[in-house]
C-alpha cells in the first residue's frame, strides 16, 4: 500500500471529522499511536491511518482527587513526567512505556508491567473515556470519579480492542501516590522455586508490589515508608536464603534488573515476542516447555514471567522463521491466550495470526458488528477469528 | 405447549413458583419502593438449568430476571410483571477455594462472606466488602460492580474477577475471562461486571484472593464540623497515605447509630471519621501515627484507637448497620449514592443540607469520604404523606452529584431508581452506544429489561433533556 491517507487531528472535533471523512469514503483504516505495537497480532488491511500522536494534551489534571484526564494520544512517559511533580503516578508500567507508548495505545492493547501484581492492567486504572466509532458517532462513558457504576464500562470494551471498535479520543485515569521507599529483593533461581518463594512473600503479607521471574532472577519490588520497607526487607531476605540480594531503590543493579524485563518485553528487529496467559502454578512448566522447544528447534528463548497473575512474555531470537513458527505452535498448544507481539520476518506467511479462539468469541464478533458493521476498522486484525 | 408449561416440564413443578402469596416475596429488592409481582419465579439447581430457562424465555420472548438474595438497593432485580424470575439461591457451592493460584471457584448463590470464611483457613479473603456482605451473594456483586468500605484501596468487584460462566440471552452457556486476566480480545468480562443482569446471568465465578494484612489498625476522629472531617480526609490523601478505608458520618447517622446499646461513637459529635490503615506492620504504624496527626491539625475533638480486633469489629458493625439503624430514628428513607470529586465534599454537603432544610425532610450523611461516594438517608414518613418529596429529594441529589462532576451511583447501581435520571449524566449518543453493546448480548432486549437505559414508560413519554456537563461547560470535556 503505496498511498496510503493519513489523519493526524489534534483535537476530539478533528477526529470526530476524519472519522466522518473516512467514513464517506469508505475507507479501511488503521489506527496508530506512537506504533510501538502496531505488530500485535494479524496485519490490518488498509487504506488509511488515524494516527492519535497530535491528540497529547493534557485536559484536566487535580491533585486532589487523584485523577487526570487526557488526550489519547498523550506517551504515558511524558504523563508520568507530569504527575511526579505531585508525587503520583499511574500505577502502570509497562514496557512499551519506554518507547514512547501513548495511554491510548496502552489501552488498546490491554497493556501492563510487573505492577500488575498489584495493580492490574490499563483496564483497573482507567475511569472514564471518550471514543469516536467507525460512523463517527462520539460516545462517553464513566467519568472523573473513581468509584462509578453509573451505566456500561465502555472502556473495558476498548481495553484489548487493538483499533477494531473505535478510536480512544479522550482517557481519564486514577491515580497512586508516590512510594516514599523501594527496594528490590533479587534471588537467583530456576522457575519452580521462583514461584514457591514467590507464594511464601505473598502468603507471609509482605506485600510486594511486583514479583516477576526474568533471566533466572526472581525480582519482587516493595513499596512503602522507609522503615516498612526496610522491615520487610529484613524478613524477606530471611526467608529467600543464600544468594539473595537486597537492592535498595537507588541501586543501579535494581534498575539494571527490571530494565531487562522491559527489554525483553520490547524484542528487537528480527525477534518474535509473545504473550501467554496462564494459571500462575503453570509457570514453572510453561518455562521449562520455552526451554525444550527453543532447545528442539534451535532457537534462542528467553522469558520473563508476572507468575502470580500468569502473565508471561517469551523472546525468540536467532534462527529461521520457520523454526520460530514451530516454537510459537507449542507455545499455543501449552496456552491458547497468546498474542504474537513481533513477528520474525516471514513468519507470518507460515503461522494464522490468532490460535484457539476463546470461547466466547462469537460475544467478540457480534460485539464487532454493532460497533462497526461495514469492518472498517483495523479489518483483519483479529483473523481468523473476525 | 405454554411457555410456563415448557418451564415447569424443564425444571421440575417444585422449582417453579406461581401461588401469588409466595410470588409476593420476590415482588421487590432492596428498593422496596417499588414493587412488580412476576408472572413466575424459577429455582434452577445449576447452570445447566438456568440455561433451560433462558431457552425458553428466548424462544417465547418472556424477559427474566436474575435474583441473588434481592440487597440491592437500585431496583435491579425488580421483576418484569409479564416476565420472570430466575432466582439463583439455590447455586450456592464453593467449587474450590485454591491457595496456591490465589484464587476461589463459586457459584452465584455463595455470600460475599463466605467466599472470604471459606479461604480464612489459608490466611486468605475476597477485598470487595459491601455492607450487605453477610447476605448479598457473589452474582449480585458481579451485577453491580459493588464495592464496600475498602474499595478506596482494593477496587471494585471488577478488580477481583478473574472469569466467569455466564448464561447468554439466547440460552448459551460460554465463559468470559479466562485463568489469567493477561488475554487477547475485548474485555467483555469488565464489561459485563457492573451491567446489572442486563447481559446475562452468571453461573459461576472465579474470583480473586488477596492475603490478609499482616497489620490493620482503625481509629475514630470526632470532629465539631463537618467541613473540619473533609479536610482531614483531604490531608491524609494530600500525605500520600491511601487508607483501607476512610467513612465519615455525620451527627443524625451518629444519632442513629448510638441508639443502638453496643454503640462506639460520641453521640454529640458533629461528625466522625472512621479510619483504617492495614498493610505491613511498620508502614501501617507510620502511617498511622500521621493520620493521627492531620487528623488533629485539621480540629479534631477526640480520636479513639480501637484497641483490639473486638473493639475493631464494634466500630464496622455501627458503620455497617447505620442504614438499619436509620429505621431507630425514622419509619421510611431513601439511600442515595451518588459520587462527587474529593474535593467536593463540603460543597456538596452544604448544598444536601439546603435543600432537605427547603423540603423539610432530615437527611442523614454515612459515606465513603475517601473516594467522595455518599449515601444521604432521606428520612421521611410514609404515614405522612411525605413520599413524594423525600422521593423528589432524593433525585435531586443524585443529580447533584453529577452537576459537581460527579456520578450518579458509586455501587449500588442504575437499576430502575435512577435510570430516569441517566440523561442528566450521559447524551443520547452516550446511551445509545451503551445499547449497541447491549444488542450485541441481547438483541431481543428480555435479559432485565427496564433497568439502566430510561425509556418512555418509565419516564414518561419525555425523559429528562440532557444538559450540559459542568465539564463540558467547564471546557474540561467535550460533546459534539
Amino acid at each position: 500500500m503505496s498511498t496510503v491517507t493519513t489523519y493526524r487531528p489534534s483535537t476530539l472535533a478533528d477526529l470526530r471529522d476524519a472519522m466522518a471523512e473516512s467514513a464517506r469514503a469508505g475507507e479501511r483504516l488503521a489506527v496508530a499511536g506512537a506504533g510501538t505495537a502496531v505488530e500485535w497480532g494479524g496485519a490490518p488491511e488498509h487504506d488509511a491511518v488515524l494516527d492519535t500522536t497530535a491528540m497529547s494534551g493534557l485536559i484536566s489534571y487535580n491533585p486532589t482527587d487523584m485523577t487526570v484526564a487526557v488526550q489519547a494520544g498523550m506517551p504515558l512517559r511524558s504523563l508520568q513526567e507530569t504527575l511526579a511533580g505531585n508525587a503520583q503516578w499511574v500505577a502502570l508500567d509497562p514496557a512499551l512505556a519506554a518507547a514512547g507508548a501513548t495511554v491510548g495505545g496502552l489501552v488498546a492493547t490491554a497493556d501492563a508491567g510487573p505492577v500488575r501484581h498489584t495493580f492490574g492492567a490499563s483496564r483497573d486504572s482507567v475511569i472514564g473515556v471518550t471514543v469516536v466509532l467507525a460512523d463517527a458517532t462520539v460516545a462517553r462513558s464513566g467519568g472523573h470519579v473513581i468509584k462509578n457504576v453509573a451505566g456500561y464500562d465502555l472502556a473495558k470494551l476498548f481495553h484489548g480492542s487493538l483499533g477494531t471498535l473505535g478510536v480512544l479520543a479522550e482517557v481519564v485515569l486514577r491515580l497512586h501516590p508516590r512510594p516514599s521507599a523501594t527496594a528490590t529483593l533479587a534471588v537467583p533461581c530456576h522457575a519452580a522455586a521462583a514461584f514457591d518463594l514467590g507464594g511464601r512473600l505473598i502468603h507471609g503479607s509482605l506485600e510486594p508490589v511486583a514479583v516477576e521471574w526474568c533471566g533466572r532472577v526472581l525480582l519482587a519490588r516493595f513499596d512503602g515508608t522507609a522503615g516498612g520497607v526496610e522491615d520487610r526487607g529484613r524478613r524477606a531476605m530471611a526467608l529467600a536464603g543464600d544468594g539473595a540480594e537486597w537492592l535498595p531503590g537507588d541501586d543501579e543493579r535494581a534498575a539494571a534488573h527490571w530494565a531487562a524485563v522491559a527489554d525483553l518485553v520490547r524484542g528487537a528487529e528480527g525477534d518474535t515476542v509473545v504473550r501467554l496467559g496462564t494459571a500462575p502454578d503453570r509457570t514453572p512448566s510453561l518455562a521449562a516447555l520455552v526451554a525444550r522447544e527453543a532447545a528442539a528447534h534451535d532457537v534462542d528463548a528467553a522469558m520473563t514471567s508476572s507468575p502470580f497473575a500468569g502473565a508471561h512474555t517469551v523472546r525468540l531470537r536467532g534462527g529461521t522463521a520457520s523454526q520460530h513458527a514451530a516454537v510459537v505452535t507449542a507455545l499455543r498448544a501449552a496456552a491458547p491466550a497468546a498474542t504474537v507481539c513481533r513477528w520474525t520476518p516471514g513468519l507470518r506467511d507460515q503461522l494464522p495470526a490468532w490460535g484457539e479462539p476463546p470461547p466466547a468469541v462469537a460475544v467478540l464478533r457480534a460485539v464487532k458488528r454493532a460497533f462497526d458493521p461495514n469492518d472498517r476498522l483495523g479489518k483483519g486484525r483479529f483473523a481468523p477469528w473476525f | 405447549m405454554s411457555w410456563s408449561a415448557e418451564l415447569v416440564e424443564a425444571l421440575g413443578r417444585e422449582n417453579v413458583i406461581t401461588d401469588p402469596a409466595r410470588l409476593r416475596t420476590y415482588e421487590c429488592d432492596g428498593l422496596t419502593g417499588y414493587r412488580v409481582q412476576p408472572a413466575m419465579v424459577v429455582l434452577p439447581r445449576s447452570a445447566g438449568e438456568v440455561a433451560a430457562a433462558v431457552r425458553v424465555c428466548a424462544r417465547h420472548g418472556v424477559p427474566f430476571v436474575a435474583r441473588g438474595a434481592g440487597t440491592g438497593l437500585s431496583g435491579g432485580a425488580l421483576p418484569v410483571a409479564d416476565g420472570i424470575v430466575i432466582s439463583l439461591q439455590r447455586l450456592r457451592r464453593i467449587m474450590e477455594v485454591d491457595p496456591v493460584n490465589l484464587r476461589a471457584v463459586v457459584e452465584p448463590g455463595v455470600t460475599n462472606l463466605d467466599i472470604s470464611k471459606a479461604a480464612a483457613p489459608y490466611g486468605l479473603y475476597y477485598a470487595p466488602d459491601p455492607s450487605s456482605q453477610q447476605v448479598c451473594t457473589i452474582g449480585g456483586n458481579v451485577a453491580e460492580n459493588s464495592g464496600g468500605a475498602h474499595c478506596l484501596k482494593y477496587g471494585f468487584t471488577v478488580n477481583h474477577v478473574l472469569a466467569a460462566e455466564v448464561v447468554l440471552a439466547d440460552g448459551t452457556v460460554t465463559r468470559l475471562g479466562g485463568e489469567s486476566p493477561q488475554l487477547p480480545g475485548y474485555d467483555l468480562l469488565g464489561a459485563f461486571i457492573g451491567s446489572e443482569g442486563t447481559l446475562g446471568i452468571v453461573t459461576q465465578v472465579t474470583v480473586r484472593l488477596l492475603a490478609k494484612p499482616a497489620a490493620i489498625r482503625t481509629m475514630v476522629a470526632d470532629f465539631a464540623t463537618v467541613a473540619g472531617a473533609g479536610d482531614a480526609v483531604t490531608g491524609i490523601i494530600a500525605a500520600g497515605i491511601v487508607p483501607a478505608a476512610v467513612e465519615m458520618l455525620d451527627n443524625l447517622a451518629i444519632q442513629a447509630v448510638a441508639a443502638s446499646t453496643e454503640s462506639v461513637y460520641t453521640p454529640d459529635t458533629a461528625a466522625a471519621l472512621v479510619v483504617e490503615l492495614d498493610g505491613p506492620p511498620d508502614d501501617v504504624a507510620e502511617q498511622f501515627d500521621e493520620v493521627q496527626e492531620i487528623c488533629r491539625r485539621n480540629g479534631s475533638t477526640k480520636i479513639m484507637v480501637a484497641a483490639d480486633a473486638e473493639h475493631r469489629a464494634l466500630i464496622w458493625r455501627g458503620r455497617k448497620a447505620a442504614f438499619a439503624a436509620v429505621g431507630r430514628i425514622s419509619p421510611n428513607y431513601f439511600v442515595q449514592d451518588g459520587v462527587v470529586p474529593r474535593g467536593r465534599l463540603a460543597e456538596v454537603l452544604g448544598r444536601i443540607a439546603a435543600m432537605a432544610d427547603d423540603a423539610g425532610i432530615r437527611v442523614a450523611n454515612v459515606f465513603h469520604a475517601g473516594d467522595g461516594n455518599l449515601h444521604p438517608l432521606v428520612l421521611y414518613s410514609e404515614g405522612e404523606g411525605q413520599h413524594d418529596r423525600a422521593e423528589h429529594l432524593s433525585t435531586q441529589i443524585a443529580e447533584l452529584c453529577v452537576e459537581l462532576g460527579g456520578s450518579l451511583s458509586g455501587e449500588h447501581g442504575i437499576g430502575a431508581d435512577k435510570a430516569c435520571s441517566m440523561p442528566r449524566m450521559f447524551g443520547q449518543d452516550d446511551l445509545a452506544t451503551m445499547l449497541r453493546l447491549r444488542s450485541a448480548f441481547d438483541p431481543d432486549g428480555l435479559c432485565n429489561p427496564g433497568k439502566v437505559f430510561p425509556t418512555p414508560r418509565l419516564c414518561g413519554e419525555r425523559p429528562g433533556p440532557y444538559r450540559p456537563h459542568p465539564l463540558e461547560e467547564a471546557g474540561v470535556i467535550e460533546r459534539l
